[in-house]
């Protein structure tokens, strides 16, 4: 039969449509997090004895956990370090490749390359630079005359290092974003600024920003969640160490579950985040939105 | 006192040569309106007064200083944009001040001018609006009110009206030449809009490919194009060029070989230039003859007969396309006329309303003109 069907085929229409997409949703992120959620609130599993519920015992005893503190703080540092850094750096880059300059493709293409890179081989390369006494830095180092220095080994170096291996990969990738917005821009804007006596660092404070403020807001709740959520280049350069000088958290939740066998501190630690990551996000965009204009 | 003098000024882009050894002087209070169809060089003349194109020779002199090489918010002008290039960020009256704030202008002075210039444009009660909530008239009325607010006595404005629909471009236009005279501004106005031209200018310098074709009062150039391509570009509809060729009698309409002589002479390679208000509409009836009507004070008339091929009716009046020998005149004739397509009709003019154009598209010297 060919016509309208019936209200209840209709249905049935709609959620056989919704189904796979559910099924995927639900399967690995909905059902995932509600399992966590309860891992979180038993106590670990052994051989010997099965997990049992124990309430917010797994909480507690996190909280008095001082390498978690450590790996909390590191984490903040991690964003506050690299965020700003990096978004200032792409909207640097994004303006001077905007512009009508020699060789402007083979520019962007050269900030853009450390995006296109994996992670893992990004790190192998700065893991060269790195290296005590025959890494590029210490060689440079040398030639200036200065003693080598193991930039990986010294925990006050450690996360720095990590910082500005994610700044160097981040910030490219952020550029594509204010340039697109650059370009979405009217001439005549800059015109009417400069001709009614406004200089580039005038123009710059009371059009561009402003405009700008969509893409720093979008670009700025992607940075945070990314530092929050960054690991790859720890397996390849410190390991969390020394010391976990310079562990982040997820690094911190990966040790728990598949080194230490912990899975109920990894899935408390895991719920955590989620809830970190939730207010990072809700927050951002109540407090920027208030300060962006939207066309 | 804002003279603006242009001196053999030139302009390329890549291999495209823009503008071309141009030479204008406005003088001060003048509304003075560049006018051209697109790609003519009124707009790249435009911002290279504003200081946004560099030219590649020639000067620009302001009130007699040299400009040339000056940055735009050095050269003491104002500038309405097509786009209006309101800051979508800010208020109204922001986008008013800006240019004062970025001046550091004291902050009272500041708040006395923009209530001023607010008053003067209407926008009291928008002032706290951002440009999306505005109309497109409204946001003129900002874009006109940042430029007259720093008082600059040189104001340019490019195609400002050509966002708006009909009626309220009517309103700016008598509006803004209003404010133009009253704060005794110099402004240069860029459109390709003749009527623009026609009702603002005290003088239209009228473009094409760079060069200046023809420049005067909007009646000068109306009564006397000095090419065909300025006939052509005035009036609407447009003057009706007409071809001529030898005839046995005189020079006729080509294509129309059997028909009247229109001058005297060879006819070959001229063009017959008509107002389609100057030519008189009559129905084609036996007894009118084909000798004509009455000779009148501005000379002798002749009608010949044509066929209807389209009427449009535009309420006041009313414009006829009539075909001879294969080219159309059109007619603008007073009130509703009840042509018929196919109609048979019988045209005829005044020997003064004649123009002529010569094979350069040169206008013919009068003296050439001989009624037949």
């Amino acid at each position: 039969m060919i016509g309208t069907p019936s209200r209840p085929t209709r249905a049935v229409t709609g959620w056989l449509l919704v189904l796979p997409a559910t099924v995927v949703l639900a399967a690995f992120t909905h059902l995932p997090i509600v399992t966590t959620l309860i891992a979180s609130l038993h106590s670990r599993a052994t051989a010997i004895r099965p997990a049992r519920f124990v309430g917010l015992d797994n909480y507690r005893s996190l909280a008095a956990d001082p390498v978690f503190w450590k790996v909390m703080g590191n984490t903040v540092a991690f964003a506050f370090g690299t965020v700003p850094v990096s978004i200032a750096l792409a909207l640097a880059m994004a303006l001077w490749v905007n512009r009508r300059i020699a060789g402007r493709g083979l520019l962007r293409l050269a900030f853009f390359l450390p995006t296109m890179l994996p992670m893992i081989a990004a790190a192998n390369l700065w893991l060269f630079f790195y290296t005590p006494d025959i890494g590029l830095l210490d060689q440079c180092l040398g030639l200036a005359g200065l003693s080598g220095h193991n930039w990986l080994g010294d925990p006050s170096t450690a996360l720095p290092c990590l910082m500005a291996v994610t700044i160097w990969k981040e910030s490219g990738f952020f550029m594509i974003f204010y340039l697109a917005a650059l370009q979405g821009l009217s001439a005549e804007l800059r015109e009417a600024a400069m001709l009614e006596g406004a200089g580039p660092v005038a123009y710059f404070r009371r059009v561009l920003f402003p405009l700008l403020m969509p893409t720093t807001l979008f670009v700025s709740i992607n940075a945070v969640l990314n530092a929050f959520k960054m690991v790859d280049p720890l397996f390849i350069l410190t390991k969390g160490g020394p010391s976990n000088a310079s562990n982040l958290l997820l690094y911190y939740i990966y040790e728990n579950a598949f080194s230490f066998n912990d899975g109920a501190t990894a899935a408390t630690l895991t719920v955590v985040l989620l809830g970190l990551l939730a207010v990072l996000a809700i927050s951002q965009f109540v407090l920027l939105d208030r300060r962006v204009h939207y066309r | 006192m804002t003279e603006v003098r242009l001196d053999a000024l030139c302009k390329s882009f890549g291999k495209t040569a823009v503008v071309k050894d141009l030479s204008v002087t406005v003088r001060q209070g003048e509304f003075l309106v560049l006018l051209g169809p697109s790609g003519c060089g009124k707009s790249t003349t435009l911002r290279m007064i504003a200081g946004l194109e560099d030219a590649d020779s020639g000067r620009i002199l302001i009130d007699g200083r040299d400009v040339t090489g000056l940055p735009p918010s050095r050269r003491g002008l104002a500038m309405v944009f097509q786009s209006y290039a309101l800051f979508p960020h800010l208020t109204v009256a922001e986008n008013i001040v800006f240019g004062l704030r970025v001046r550091r202008m004291d902050r009272v002075e500041r708040d006395r001018r923009l209530h001023e210039v607010a008053a003067m444009v209407g926008l009291e009660a928008h002032l706290t609006r951002r440009p999306a909530e505005l109309s497109g008239g409204q946001r003129q009325r900002v874009a006109l009110a940042r430029a007259i607010a720093a008082r600059h006595p040189l104001c340019l404005m490019d195609e400002p009206l050509s966002n708006l629909d009909a009626r309220l471009r009517h309103d700016m236009r008598v509006e803004i030449r209003a404010l133009q005279r009253r704060l005794g501004m110099t402004v240069i106005y860029v459109t390709h809009d003749q009527i623009e031209a026609m009702s603002m200018a005290d003088r239209v310098v009228l473009m094409r490919d760079g060069r200046i074709e023809q420049q005067g009062t909007p009646e000068d150039i109306y009564a006397r194009p000095e090419t065909d391509f300025v006939a052509r570009f005035i009036g609407t509809p447009p003057m009706n060029l007409i071809r001529l060729a030898d005839g046995p009698r005189g020079a006729v309409i080509a294509g129309d070989d059997a028909g009247l002589p229109v001058l005297a002479g060879p006819g070959d390679g001229l063009t017959l230039g008509l107002r389609p208000e100057q030519v008189r509409l009559a129905e084609a009836l036996p007894e009118t003859g084909p000798a004509g009507g009455p000779a009148t004070d501005a000379g002798p008339v002749r009608s010949r007969s044509a066929r209807v091929v389209a009427v449009d009716y535009h309420g006041p009046d009313t414009v006829v396309s009539a075909g001879i020998g294969g080219q159309i005149l059109q007619v603008r004739a007073a009130g509703h006329v009840p042509a018929r397509m196919g109609q048979e009709v019988r045209l005829s003019w005044s020997a003064n309303a004649v123009h002529l154009f010569g094979a350069d598209g040169r206008r013919r010297s009068p003296s050439a003109l001989h009624p037949v």
